[in-house]
């Protein structure tokens, strides 16, 4: 398939189910979200090492917030639900909570409840006060600047992880443009995140390694400076650059319509754009239970 | 399904004990199972139909009550689902031990409406008597669920020992409201009487202006912020439950936490303006 003159090559994306949850942070002001959100989804790339997978969803007005205050949707994934817990109720305690002026929301209603202000309440001493409005149950901590409000839980629900797609540019300006044009398109989709710093990753990983208890190594494949000395090498001749696009959605339709979204905004940029060609990371499809075929999610 | 609408057909007498006329009863046995009940009266016993004229009408499944001049005790008594409206007024006991559906009251109802209550929703459009949401006779807890609003005034003992849930008053109240209160809202749209939150533990009393007289064991915990309040207000609107003295932006409150003579951590926030 070729999309204004990018090779969108036969292949797949294999992807793997994940546990997954959002939560909603409020503030006074957009800066302080933002500053409560930059901490919240702090080393959070992959779970390979970091726990979790988090970012930012979205940006939200006030006037969809639960508090009319500025907010944010975020998006957190992990392998397990108690690993999901775990994470969410330090990342929301030591991210969140610490942070002037915040609240934190359930942004899920339907699927297991996972503890938000219910793990945290204990910070309160026993000062804390649960509330409930409108059927929802609210934990009230007293903090140094006021109160901490906080959802009492949010839902987790089966989501996907690893969705993703790999563009191969003739140089490195023309592959951080592509680059960067997709994660813009992609962050427009509701239900799907990119966890990686900026949104894209430079050092994609092959399971394993040479070395003795290595989970992964670096994707030997699509190093271009190893053309020449790796056999098995995928980079093309005149492809200096080689960036990854990694998507965690709620839902495999979410996933799909972010890699739609950023491939075509890739593809919009053409071969006179310095791309060449856009394929996808599998492992055979031995190991996730879910294939994003490119041509198929482009048809 | 077709309701019902049941019409005195004497208000002299003694009250009427209304307990098991239910549109819960209409859903599941007809017409002919709610005309066949029987009522006590004073120390008499009658068939429903003997003291109620029916005509279909009102709300679909649902009941409508036209009490007259007569007294009617229990009105909504263990109501677990379905619409029941009284056309006038309710005597003692309307919508205790309720744990679901709709009761509204046009007019004013006597003591221990809502006693007892699990769940569901009250509406008295007048003045509600003593111990609304309170627990019902040899009760330890008051409401555990469920929510009040009562468009007039309310007498005293509001919310007593009251566990769950919200009572919303846009008068006056009584003495002693949510005394022994263990959780819960109860929200005032007037003034409150002596020893508010008296011995209380948990539960949030919301008042427009600062009690007459501060309950001794409560301490002044200063104006502050409290987001919460933005969610409440929202909520209440909606369910016309705000009272209108309210004021409708903003989260400030000054906080009297207690009782903290009965080790309590209860409070009583009085609203201000934004």
């Amino acid at each position: 398939m070729r999309l204004n003159g990018v090779h969108i090559e036969d292949t797949f994306a294999e992807a793997f189910p994940m546990l997954g949850t959002r939560v909603v942070i409020t503030a006074d002001t957009p800066a302080w979200v933002q500053a409560a959100l930059v901490s919240l989804t702090g080393f959070a790339t992959s779970v390979i090492a970091c726990g979790c997978e988090a970012a930012m969803e979205r940006v939200l007005p006030s006037d969809e917030t639960p508090d009319s205050r500025p907010g944010a949707a975020v998006l957190l994934f992990a392998m397990s639900k108690a690993e999901l817990a775990k994470q969410v109720a330090r990342r929301v305690g030591q991210c969140v909570m610490t942070c002037p002026g915040t609240a934190c929301y359930a942004g899920l209603r339907e699927g297991a409840a996972i503890p938000l202000g219910n793990a945290l309440r204990y910070f309160g001493d026993g000062w804390q006060i649960a509330k409930r409005v409108g059927g929802r149950r609210y934990w009230r901590i007293p903090v140094m600047d006021g109160e901490f409000l906080c959802e009492a839980t949010t839902a987790a629900v089966e989501g996907v992880g690893g969705g993703n797609f790999i563009i191969l540019a003739a140089d490195r300006r023309s592959g951080l443009a592509a680059a960067q044009a997709a994660v813009l398109a992609i962050r427009e989709v509701p239900g799907a995140i990119l966890p990686f710093p900026g949104g894209v990753v430079r050092s994609g990983s092959k399971i394993g390694g040479k070395y003795k208890g290595l989970i992964a190594s670096t994707n030997t494949a699509f190093c271009p400076t190893l053309r020449a000395a790796v056999p098995a090498s995928l980079v093309p001749e005149g492809v200096e650059s080689i960036l990854e696009l990694v998507i965690d959605g709620v839902s495999e339709a979410a996933v799909a319509a972010a890699m739609r979204a950023g491939i075509a905004a890739v593809a919009d940029l053409g071969a006179t754009g310095g791309v060449v060609s856009v394929t996808a990371g599998n492992y055979g499809g031995k190991l996730g239970r879910y294939q994003f075929r490119l041509h198929e999610v482009m048809a | 399904m077709s309701g019902l609408i049941l019409t005195t057909r004497d208000s002299a007498g003694p009250p009427i004990d209304m307990t098991g006329v239910l549109p819960d009863r209409l859903i599941e046995g007809g017409r002919e199972a709610l005309a066949g009940l029987m009522l006590v009266r004073g120390r008499e016993r009658h068939r429903l139909d003997a003291l109620f004229a029916l005509q279909d009408g009102g709300p679909s499944g649902g009941l409508v009550l036209q009490p007259g001049d007569a007294v009617l005790d229990g009105v909504g008594s263990g109501m677990t689902a379905g619409e029941l409206r009284v056309e006038g007024e309710c005597g003692a006991y309307a919508g205790s031990a309720m744990r679901g559906g709709v009761l509204t009251v046009e007019g004013n109802c006597g003591a221990f409406a809502a006693a007892g209550m699990a769940g569901g929703s009250l509406r008295v459009l007048g003045d509600a008597g003593d111990f609304l949401g309170a627990p019902l006779a040899g009760g330890t807890r008051g409401m555990s669920g469920g929510s009040v609003v009562v468009m007039g005034n309310a007498g005293d003992r509001v919310g007593e020992r009251m566990r769950r849930g919200l009572i919303a008053v846009h008068g006056r109240v009584g003495g002693l409201c949510g005394a022994r209160m263990i959780a819960g809202t109860i929200v005032v749209g007037a003034g409150c009487g002596p020893g508010a939150g008296q011995a209380m533990r948990r539960g949030s009393i919301l008042l427009r202006r600062a009690p007459e007289a501060v309950t001794p064991g409560f301490v002044d915990g200063g104006m502050n912020d409290w987001l919460f309040l933005d969610l409440m207000r929202k909520e209440l609107i909606d369910g016309g439950a705000w009272p209108s003295g309210f004021p409708t932006a903003g989260t400030r409150a000054r906080r009297l936490i207690g009782d903290r003579t009965a080790g309590g951590i209860g409070e009583v926030l009085i609203v201000s303006e934004a």
